[in-house]
């Protein structure tokens, strides 16, 4: 089931630049939490894996826990570094007179090609997954009917989302 | 002397039918629903780990989704804590537990 082609992601620059700081600010949550316990967002990503036996549970995180983090560090930079190209402008964006972000060289609208290989999609794969997780932790999301429309924030869950089930599809050949 | 000669191997007989009949009860590993994990992600997860067709990835993804948990494997503890483990990996949740009796 690994898929052994490369999937060519197509997104907007101005996505592309979104993404690439949502995952930089995932990556800098996972630094400045020391124990996953203190976070519930973090603690999502390390789940009691022993519903009935607390020590068993506390044994399997200590065992875990710290691949399960790095995994995460080692997803959301395989992310970056494959958005690089898209994200590192030679003219980078400035900030207008008027505050705004005005780009020199192109659209924030332009369309980037993203290629990546398996093993790259599968860190993307990963990643998306786990931001949501943690997206959603913060956004209190504990059943498939909590969603506010006017709260931008679940723009990006949904968004994340979205791009994440286009990538499951590209991947299993739909 | 005579009852006791005539239970005994009653008694053995017992013992080895009660020890035959409950053999150690294998672990699971039971993957739950949560309201974030979309489906299409799950059923890859399913296939891409386990290897299960399409079919048995969709069905086990459906049992989760309106079960709110599934049975994904049985086997001996380390294996089931193995599986656990790569479903976390996957940002799916899931538990160990010894199969119900």
């Amino acid at each position: 089931m690994t898929p052994d082609r490369t999937v060519v992601l197509e997104l907007t620059r101005l996505e592309a630049l979104h993404l690439a700081g949502l995952v930089r600010q995932f990556d800098e949550l996972l630094d400045s939490t020391e124990q996953a316990a203190d976070d519930p967002a973090v603690a999502r990503l390390v789940p009691d894996a022993y519903e009935e036996d607390p020590d068993a549970a506390r044994e399997f995180r200590a065992v875990t826990e710290s691949d399960l983090l790095s995994r995460r560090r080692s997803d959301a930079a395989a992310v970056i570094e494959s958005l690089r190209p898209a994200i590192d402008d030679p003219h980078p964006l400035e900030e207008g007179e008027e505050g705004d972000l005005v780009d020199e060289t192109g659209d924030l609208t332009d369309t980037v090609t993203i290629p990546l290989d398996p093993e790259t999609v599968n860190a993307w794969l990963r990643a998306l997954a786990a931001i949501r997780l943690v997206l959603a932790s913060r956004l209190g999301i504990r059943s498939e009917d909590d969603h506010d429309d006017e709260d931008p924030r679940f723009g990006v869950y949904d968004w994340l989302g979205y791009r994440l089930d286009g990538l499951v599809r590209a991947v299993s050949g739909d | 002397m005579a009852s006791s000669t005539l239970s005994l191997p009653d008694l053995d007989r017992d013992l080895d039918l009660d020890i035959a009949s409950t053999p150690d009860r294998p672990w699971q590993t039971v993957v739950w629903n949560d309201p974030v994990n979309l489906m299409s992600y799950v059923v890859h997860v399913f296939q891409e780990y386990f290897g299960f067709s399409r079919a048995k990835a969709e069905r086990l993804m459906l049992a989760v989704h309106h079960e709110g948990h599934a049975v994904v494997a049985e086997g001996p503890r380390e294996q089931m804590e193995l599986h656990a483990q790569a479903m976390h990996d996957y940002g799916l949740w899931a538990t160990i537990r010894k199969a119900p009796e």
